[in-house]
């Protein structure tokens, strides 16, 4: 982290790009693997990561002049499972048709990584605004990340978007099962730094 | 550390989390009524999609799959709808009561569980008077998205059609007369077929066969 103050939208890009959770950062690497195989997966969980991201970052900046130090981590904790579970329970009362297509990913989204560390690391010692887009940045940058992933992933794995038969014959089956989700979540990291070190002048992955 | 840390400490833990538990309650309060009725509305309309022939389903009893609450139910169609004209206590207005003459048993529909990959797939049946599978469908699982989650789709769905308990097998591959599985879910196309319907079926041939229809 640097230490000068960063103007907000300086903070949604860099949670985009410059500290994207999964290419840059590597945290968060299971639900990278996990739900990727389809386009529809990853950006339903993309998108309830986005709004979950951002409401923890806005509750722990709030809340941080009242959070003793030496228990911050427990109240994360609170935050975050305090929200998975009121959205959750609100999406199944009011939402249904579309909690039966995400449900899933919103419970999954207690045991994230990337929430939990931008809580630590920005939230709890920042404004409430410049944690929003913090959280907003991080999350898109979570999503955008989703996408790339599993649009190879579908459509090297099943020959479909979205469910939607784009080639025909036999696609490479391994790419949906676990196997094809660090194949591709490695080769895409890889590109990505050597994109970033040819054209923008970064120092990789260990330079950061 | 002295005493009043360790008390603003355990203090401040506890004042947050009685905050959230407060909050997460009184959501569960409020929601939790609305989403049971919503349940047990969805559930009557999954019944009658199984059987849209029937004219009433009624419960018959229940059973435990993996120590779960699961019923089976019977399907009736009515020999003949006659309407009576009653008068409703309420309000004591004229109103038309259907009334169901010689009904008739043309199938029935359990309930079941299946142990799938990650989850226990929860799943109904129809089947006829003979036994034999007319549509199943999944109400509920928790199967690995991309994989898994394919048991809910009607290529899968729709082999069950006319299939007899013995035929309740799941094959790898091509096959003519049993299941054939998803590619990449074995596990879950198993659970599906093995351990929810053909259990559901046989379990219902067990309890209903011997009984005078």
């Amino acid at each position: 982290m640097s230490l000068k103050p960063k103007s907000n939208w300086e903070l949604i890009k860099n949670g985009m790009f410059g500290e994207n959770t999964i290419f840059r950062m590597a945290i968060s690497l299971c639900p990278s693997i996990a739900v990727t195989n389809g386009m529809k997966n990853g950006v339903a969980l993309g998108v309830s990561v986005v709004f979950v991201q951002t409401m923890v970052n806005f509750t722990v900046s709030l809340m941080r002049k009242f959070i003793h130090p030496k228990i911050r981590i427990p109240i994360f904790m609170l935050v975050i499972a305090g929200y998975v579970t009121i959205i959750d329970l609100l999406m199944a009362t009011y939402a249904r048709a579309v909690y039966k297509e995400i449900g899933l990913y919103i419970q999954i989204i207690v045991a994230f990584a990337s929430i939990f560390a931008r809580a630590e690391v920005f939230a709890s010692k920042n404004k409430v605004f410049s944690s929003i887009c913090d959280g907003f940045g991080m999350g898109v940058g979570f999503l955008l990340a989703m996408i790339v992933i599993s649009f190879f992933r579908e459509l090297l794995g099943k020959g479909e978007l979205f469910g939607i038969s784009i080639i025909a014959g036999n696609p490479l089956l391994i790419m949906i099962l676990p196997a094809g989700g660090f194949l591709a979540v490695g080769l895409l990291m890889g590109f990505f730094n050597w994109v970033d070190m040819r054209f923008f002048g970064g120092k990789g992955a260990s330079g950061v | 550390m002295t005493a009043t840390d360790m008390a603003k400490i355990t203090i401040n833990l506890v004042v947050i989390y009685v905050i959230g538990g407060l909050i997460m309650a009184f959501v569960y309060a409020k929601t939790s009524p609305i989403m049971f009725i919503k349940a047990k509305e969805e559930k009557e309309a999954a019944l009658k999609l199984m059987m849209p022939e029937a004219d009433t389903i009624n419960t018959l009893g229940a059973w435990e799959p993996h120590e779960k609450h699961a019923e089976y139910y019977a399907a009736l169609k009515c020999g003949e709808v006659k309407i009576n004209q009653v008068t409703d206590e309420k309000t004591g207005k004229m109103k038309e009561e259907k009334e169901c003459l010689s009904p008739e048993d043309i199938g029935y529909i359990v309930e079941g569980y299946g142990k799938g990959y990650s989850s226990y797939i929860h799943i109904l049946a129809s089947v006829d008077k003979n036994f034999t599978v007319q549509k199943i469908s999944v109400l509920a699982h928790g199967e690995t998205p991309g994989l898994g989650d394919e048991i809910e789709k009607d290529y899968f769905l729709n082999q069950f059609e006319g299939k007899s308990a013995d035929n309740l097998i799941v094959i790898k591959g091509e096959t003519a007369d049993k299941i054939e599985a998803i590619t990449g879910a074995t596990i879950s196309s198993r659970a599906v077929t093995e351990d929810g319907v053909k259990n559901g079926v046989i379990m219902l041939q067990d309890k209903l066969s011997g009984e005078v229809r």
